[in-house]
């Protein structure tokens, strides 16, 4: 019983003496919660438009003809894009792309009517910047539906002309129909995912970054890291002391980061609560034991932030939340399992978007906790070889 | 004088070199990132994304359609699945990323001239699972659907032109510009680079400046120098040799990418120095350049387009030079376009610079003024 309550008092001492450091250290109070808050409200503030609308496209209109008209009138109207200039040439247009002007350029070549009349199918060219590709295949699907909607009408006229009903000449047009959905996520919202990986994934490099400073600033300190073992009593009462403010902090902003995508921002959320709390602390706990395993291995403060902006900063890509998983090569799914935050995306999705039962989320859950023992059994080890008395303070400790 | 200015340049250039964190990041970071960030999209499009069918028809048309969309090269049949319930189970479990269904009477339906729709249920979490899927499909359906119509219209008499000219009296033909493959790397690396370059560029100089008082206006404008210098060195290798290396399309002029690239490092430079003045300590300003690494892509409007952006944040965000740097060197390097559509970015970058340098000025002389 005294021998519980003397390692309760460790964990509290740590405990204190951290929350000491945190307080004399405005800067680091300040990106223990605000600052990520802020980073989420400008991301927010990013997407909140959703998908944009009225992108820019040029139109180069060599027929002039009822037709081609109708055509520009048409693509104007679809709510992707907006027809924002009338070159008089193709070079024009190419240029209005270079300039960032347009998106895409529509060329109807002269005599475009009178060859559709004589059966000559005649070609209309949609050529669209893919090097910006959001923006690129957003104009391209949808100027080229309205096309597509142009030339099933004159199909539809020319099938009725030669005898046939309305509804079987429409039915013809598109032999083959396809009913697409999107299973999970029917209205595409596609920008609520985009948010909700981002934020996690920027979260990542605050969590492992204090988790550095805070072990980092120890062992460059006077006292060294031995100060803080002998005030803890053991390794885990110290770790867990010198970690437990930030494991809160950035709980609260997870979670409140959520409340605001949950709550205001009408995202939904479809699975468990319970299981959704307790993956997310979890990953908190996975990425403070890498950014200390990183600070005990790097030499100084610096080395040790430098460690985790190496880790953490590239890691969106590699969590396969814009370009998938099953594409990358060997070496980048290797590297993406080792980051708590690709498992922890996949949790989410599975439990939040996909409401998939529990068992389907079994192995990336283990993966998530034991990426979280591994970096933690690292951290530990370090920390007891790092904090062995030196031979002089052996001496002084014995006294 | 000049001879004292040579004196500086050498100075600046040792110092980066004796600096330990300013040499890893300002040499070493820079290429390190370069080789790390592109891994995960090196195979630039989604191949053989796995499928389920569930063929409730079982005829040879269904089969004839299976075969077309197995041979598209975005995805592959990689299951048959009896029915929804277990095609979907293999979709929670990842086994398959998208599911389509051949309801039963597909052949009697086409063959009898009616429409014969099919279903199909992609991934909607992943945009480019999602749209790889859909335009596979109706590639797929599309080319089958033509077919069968061609031959009714040529089966009831009607000559193969006359056919092919009610079936598509409009031919529209899409024409991908600039990154013709569609490829992921294509379309984000070379805005990933111009980032790096200024990030890395930022924490050298906060692990050279920051905490340090400064040093006089002439050893400051050597050091600027030095930074510009050696970070054009590394914009030929981060935006023109990496490109070749990982054979992404680049058709620009490197003098016309120079135009743009020396002002831009400039401004970055002078932002540089003044962050290092406003944030006091080494640790900050990395801590601070990290975190904002990701946010900056977002805003550079490349992946985002800055028409989806409120006007006022990207007003505000033209603070940062690679705001407008990343669109007008990806325009120069990737689209090719001549200096004359990049010359308001030059300018912009030009402006930043003058801004920012009169910052660190009045942020030096606000902090002396006390003291003094």
């Amino acid at each position: 019983m005294a021998r519980r309550a003397h390692l309760a008092a460790g964990f509290r001492r740590v405990l204190l003496a951290e929350l000491r450091q945190i307080g004399a250290r405005p800067g680091l109070m300040f990106m223990l919660a605000p600052f990520p808050l802020l980073l989420f409200a400008l991301l927010a503030v990013v997407f909140h438009l959703g998908l944009p609308r009225d992108l820019p496209i040029a139109v180069v209109d060599l027929d002039r003809s009822t037709l081609s008209r109708q055509m520009v009138r048409m693509v104007d109207a679809a709510p992707d894009v907006a027809v924002a200039r009338e070159a008089g040439t193709l070079a024009e247009g190419r240029q209005l792309l270079l300039s960032g002007k347009a998106y895409a350029v529509v060329l109807i070549p002269v005599r475009t009517e009178r060859d559709v009349l004589a059966g000559r199918r005649p070609e209309v060219v949609l050529f669209y910047n893919n090097q910006y590709m959001t923006p690129g295949s957003l104009v391209a699907r949808s100027v080229g539906g309205v096309l597509g909607t142009v030339a099933a009408g004159i199909s539809v006229e020319a099938r009725v002309a030669r005898g046939a009903d309305v509804e079987s000449a429409t039915q013809a047009v598109t032999p083959v129909p396809v009913r697409q959905s999107a299973l999970f996520n029917p209205s595409l919202e596609y920008v609520q995912f985009l948010l909700a990986a981002v934020m996690p994934t920027v979260l990542q490099i605050f969590i492992g970054a204090s988790a550095a400073l805070s072990f980092a600033r120890d062992r460059q300190g006077v006292a060294g890291l031995g100060r803080s073992l002998r005030l803890g009593g053991t390794l885990f009462r110290t770790t867990a002391g010198k970690l437990a403010p930030y494991t809160l902090a950035y709980l609260l902003v997870l979670w409140g980061a959520d409340a605001l995508l949950f709550g205001p921002m009408g995202a939904r959320f479809g699975g468990s609560l319970a299981f959704h709390a307790a993956y997310g602390l979890v990953f908190v706990l996975a990425s403070q034991m890498l950014g200390a395993a990183a600070a005990l291995v790097a030499r100084d403060t610096v080395s040790a932030l430098a460690a985790v902006g190496v880790i953490a900063s590239p890691a969106f890509g590699f969590t396969g939340i814009t370009f998938p998983r099953l594409s990358m090569n060997g070496f980048s799914r290797f590297w993406a399992d080792l980051l708590p935050v690709t498992h922890y995306l996949e949790l989410r999705t599975d439990n939040i978007l996909r409401g998939a039962p529990l068992e389907t989320s079994l192995p990336a859950f283990g993966c998530l906790l034991g990426l979280a023992l591994i970096y933690g059994g690292v951290a530990l080890l370090l920390l007891w070889r790092h904090g062995r008395p030196r031979p002089v303070s052996a001496v002084e400790a014995g006294r | 004088m000049i001879a004292a200015f040579c004196r500086e340049i050498v100075a600046a250039l040792g110092a980066i070199w004796t600096d330990k964190g300013a040499r890893s990041t300002m040499l070493g970071a820079t290429l390190f990132f370069s080789a790390f960030f592109p891994q995960p999209y090196l195979n630039e499009v989604v191949r053989d994304l796995p499928v389920a069918v569930i063929d409730q028809d079982g005829s040879t048309l269904s089969r004839e359609l299976v075969r077309r969309i197995d041979a598209a090269d975005a995805v592959a049949v990689a299951r048959y699945a009896p029915d929804m319930p277990s095609a979907r189970s293999l979709f929670l479990k990842r086994e398959v990323h998208g599911i389509v269904v051949i309801p039963p009477r597909f052949e009697r339906d086409l063959l009898a001239g009616r429409a014969a729709p099919i279903a199909s249920f992609s991934d909607g979490g992943y945009f480019l699972l999602n749209s790889s899927m859909s335009s596979a499909l109706s590639n797929a359906a599309r080319s089958l659907g033509a077919e069968v119509q061609i031959g009714r219209l040529a089966a009831s008499g009607v000559d193969m032109a006359e056919a092919m000219a009610i079936v598509e009296p409009l031919r529209v033909t899409t024409i991908p510009l600039f990154n013709p493959a569609g490829g992921y790397a294509s379309f984000v690396l070379p805005a990933v680079f111009v980032l790096i370059l200024q990030q890395t560029l930022l924490m050298g100089i906060g692990n050279l400046k920051a905490g340090r008082r400064p040093g006089a206006a002439l050893s400051t404008l050597a050091d600027a120098i030095v930074y510009v210098g050696l970070y054009s060195l590394w914009a030929g290798v981060v935006l023109v040799w990496l490109p070749w290396v990982y054979r992404l399309p680049r058709i620009g002029d490197v003098a016309v990418m120079y135009a743009v690239v020396v002002p831009f490092l400039a401004a970055v430079t002078a932002m540089g120095i003044a962050v290092a003045r406003l944030i006091p300590t080494k640790e900050g300003v990395i801590f601070f350049l990290v975190v904002l690494g990701m946010p900056l892509f977002f805003l550079s409007g490349v992946s985002w387009p800055a028409e989806a952006m409120p006007g006022l944040l990207h007003a505000i965000a033209f603070v940062i030079p690679s705001t407008t740097a990343v669109p007008a060197l990806v325009r120069v390097n990737q689209m090719g376009a001549d200096i004359r559509s990049v010359e308001t970015t030059i300018f912009v970058q030009l402006g930043l610079c003058l801004a920012y340098s009169l910052l660190a000025v009045l942020v030096e002389r606000a902090k002396g003024r006390p003291a003094a």
